[in-house]
């Protein structure tokens, strides 16, 4: 083949691309039919609809979170272009947002940044006179002990941070966070990348409290998370599923998501809610201070909190679910994704393991020693 | 105005210089400067810059920390120093491994047929058109314990009826070494191939008629005059290797910490930019000292030619 045909077949090649991609493309919405998302889904009305002028909406979220159906839904709904940006750490979300510089509308901290985030004035209160659908929120879940009266934040799911085991591969299976040492399990655990979990979890192996400020706990803690590096093959909080699938690890410390789709891929994945008690968390919406879309944003809190818009996400992201209306939807109208996610003891935790578990919380001037842990810690190999 | 500019050479120089240095200015040495003077400030507790003057940050990195007053037995931790000396050892490492497998094909590229020459440059370059990380993502593939490679091992050892353990590659510093050597292959042969093109016939056929053989022709023609070509490639290739977080990131499951994935943890997850600002600038500072005496030493690569 001369040069001159070889490019000429690259040129085919990526015109074709393109036509294709055009193909796929979202057609706009147009007159009063149902709109139909790309994957066939047919997008219910907004209740209320709400006043919509911006034609863009930026969020800046956690990595596959999200149900695109439902943002597909949106952009159809309102004719507004979501932009999104992703993150795989609160510290990470927190220096970027702290940074200025970004016009991002909605964020999605967890739990113990919220303190943090509203101590910095980068939030701003919600008006809930525009959030009409707070009402399908679960009270369980409401109002917390990082944002008393939901004034900044709306809950967006929860979950548990615990250990995932291959069945198959370990036949001593861990039961408490203290099991992790052992010398067997030698390279084979993957850790999401949290410092704020695996700290807090070292402490509570020590006896001490997961959220401490003394420095010479901390100090412990340190020297006792570097006897457990070496049983860490990777730390991963993009998809720490993905090392246990493939067989490169056979335990993990994961998220409730994580370890649900490990355990539709293979069933001998368990969840073993340590002894010492699980990590628990939150995730929440937040509108950022200088957010420049706020009536893109209000709808898209409002329309999402729609219970018929809600369940997609128990569809999908198989968390803790803190919406009763789309709860009560999929009971009625889709019951296998219903017991799917009722009748998972890692999606419907037994009461106890939430009452046992611990949260992380804002530490204040601790935090500073925590970051160093970290660093210090995973560099030491 | 115009005329006089056309008669004088150096305004034209100053003038065809202007926007890079323009350029370097706003996007270099300010930028550079702003990190030095966060490097000699304190974190706060939420993570902010108190704009001071302190060597902490650089006290700190050489393994002393500054509240070591307290009495404590050990006061000295090698940990950021361990880190530097990795990331150069792995540095040389990827750089010596990269010229050993580059000479030789830019060898075969030089002295192949002019017409499939550039058809083998092509190919050489055809890897860079896929993305970096994408490129970075494709070794996982091979070399997970269920990947291509232990699978086709496997499926081998199988037949002969051996008993085969699949091997541990992935998140190992081997895997990460791998990876460099992939990403930066490309950057060694185009600038040995440059040099060895350059090389005139009518040296060989000197270096034959006056009876030199193969391997004294090699040592004594084909490698002096291609030597500003692996210089060059030396700086392409040992300058970013230095700095890359991505590769170590990926292919060492965030086990295997560089410098670069010192400091890039510094400005997100540890939220301490006056410690990252102040790794960067050792970073600067050590990759300049070694270029500065490998320079010294093996000249800029043209240098080589005129002498």
């Amino acid at each position: 083949m001369t040069g001159k045909s070889l490019f000429n077949t690259f040129a085919v090649l990526a015109i074709c691309s393109l036509a294709l991609s055009a193909c796929g493309a979202k057609a706009p919405a147009s007159g009063d039919g149902p709109k139909v998302t790309a994957s066939g889904f047919t997008c219910p009305e907004p209740n209320p609809r709400m006043e919509v002028t911006s034609t863009e909406l930026n969020l800046f979220v956690w990595t596959e979170y999200f149900p695109e159906d439902m943002l597909d839904c949106f952009s159809l709904v309102y004719g507004v272009k979501i932009n999104q940006d992703e993150y795989s750490a609160n510290e990470e979300m927190y220096a970027k947002v702290a940074s200025g510089g970004v016009a991002y509308d909605l964020i999605q901290p967890t739990d113990y940044i919220v303190p943090l985030l509203i101590r910095q004035k980068l939030l701003q209160p919600l008006d809930h006179s525009r959030l009409s659908n707070m009402k399908n929120m679960d009270p369980n879940w409401m109002d917390r002990y990082f944002d008393p009266g939901n004034q900044y934040t709306l809950p967006y799911l929860a979950g548990i941070d615990a250990i995932v085991v291959n069945t198959e591969a370990v036949k001593d299976v861990p039961t408490s966070w203290a099991d992790l040492w052992k010398p067997e399990y030698a390279g084979r655990i993957v850790s999401i990348d949290d410092s704020r979990t695996v700290i807090s979890m070292t402490l509570l192996t020590l006896g001490y409290d997961p959220n401490t400020h003394d420095p010479a706990q901390l100090e412990e803690a340190k020297n006792k998370l570097a006897e457990l590096v070496p049983n860490i093959k990777l730390f991963d909080s993009d998809s720490p599923k993905t090392a246990l699938i493939a067989g490169d690890v056979d335990l993990g410390i994961v998220w409730t998501g994580e370890a649900f789709v490990a355990h539709e891929e293979n069933p001998a994945f368990e969840f073993i809610y340590p002894t010492e008690g699980a990590s628990l968390w939150e995730d929440n919406w937040a509108l950022l201070k200088d957010a420049p879309h706020l009536d893109a944003a209000y709808a898209w809190l409002n329309y999402t909190m729609q219970g018929d818009v809600f369940w997609l996400t128990l569809r999908d992201f198989q968390y803790i679910n803190p919406n009763l209306a789309a709860i009560a939807y999929a009971k009625e109208n889709q019951p296998e994704v219903y017991s799917a996610y009722n009748d998972s003891p890692i999606t419907n935790p037994p009461a106890e393991v939430l009452k046992k578990g611990f949260y992380s919380k804002d530490v204040g001037e601790a935090a500073a020693l925590y970051d160093r842990i970290w660093t210090e810690v995973k560099g030491g190999n | 105005m115009l005329k006089r500019l056309r008669e004088n050479k150096s305004a034209q120089g100053t003038l065809l210089a202007l926007p890079t240095t323009l350029w370097l200015f706003v996007l270099l040495i300010i930028p550079l400067f702003l990190t030095l003077i966060v490097s000699f400030g304190k974190r706060s507790p939420d993570g902010n810059v108190i704009f001071t003057f302190t060597l902490d940050n650089y006290i700190r990195l050489i393994g002393f920390s500054s509240d070591c007053a307290a009495g404590q037995a050990t006061c000295f931790d090698p940990l950021y120093l361990q880190i530097l000396w990795r990331s150069l050892t792995l540095a040389f490492n990827t750089t010596v491994l990269v010229i050993l497998l580059a000479y030789p094909l830019a060898y075969f590229i030089a002295r192949a047929e002019p017409k499939k020459r550039s058809t083998y440059l092509f190919m050489v370059l055809i890897p860079l058109w896929t993305n970096f990380v994408i490129r970075v993502y494709a070794w996982m593939m091979l070399l997970r314990k269920e990947g291509a490679i232990n699978i086709i091992i496997g499926t081998v050892a199988h037949w002969l009826g051996f008993n085969f353990v699949p091997f541990e590659m992935l998140y190992t510093p081997g895997a990460v070494l791998v990876g460099m050597v992939y990403e930066f292959l490309p950057f060694m042969i185009l600038p040995i191939y440059t040099s060895l093109e350059k090389i005139d016939n009518s040296l060989y056929e000197a270096a034959a008629d006056l009876g030199a053989n193969a391997v004294r022709t090699f040592t004594k023609v084909t490698l002096p005059l291609s030597m500003p070509g692996v210089v060059a490639g030396t700086i392409l290739v040992f300058i970013p290797v230095m700095g890359t977080f991505i590769v170590s990131d990926i292919l060492g499951g965030k086990q295997v910490i560089l410098v670069g994935n010192l400091i890039q943890r510094q400005f997100l997850d540890a939220r301490d930019p006056t410690f990252g600002s102040a790794a960067s600038l050792i970073l600067m500072a050590l990759t300049l000292i070694v270029t500065y005496f490998y320079t010294r030493k093996f000249g800029f690569g043209e240098e080589i030619v005129a002498a």
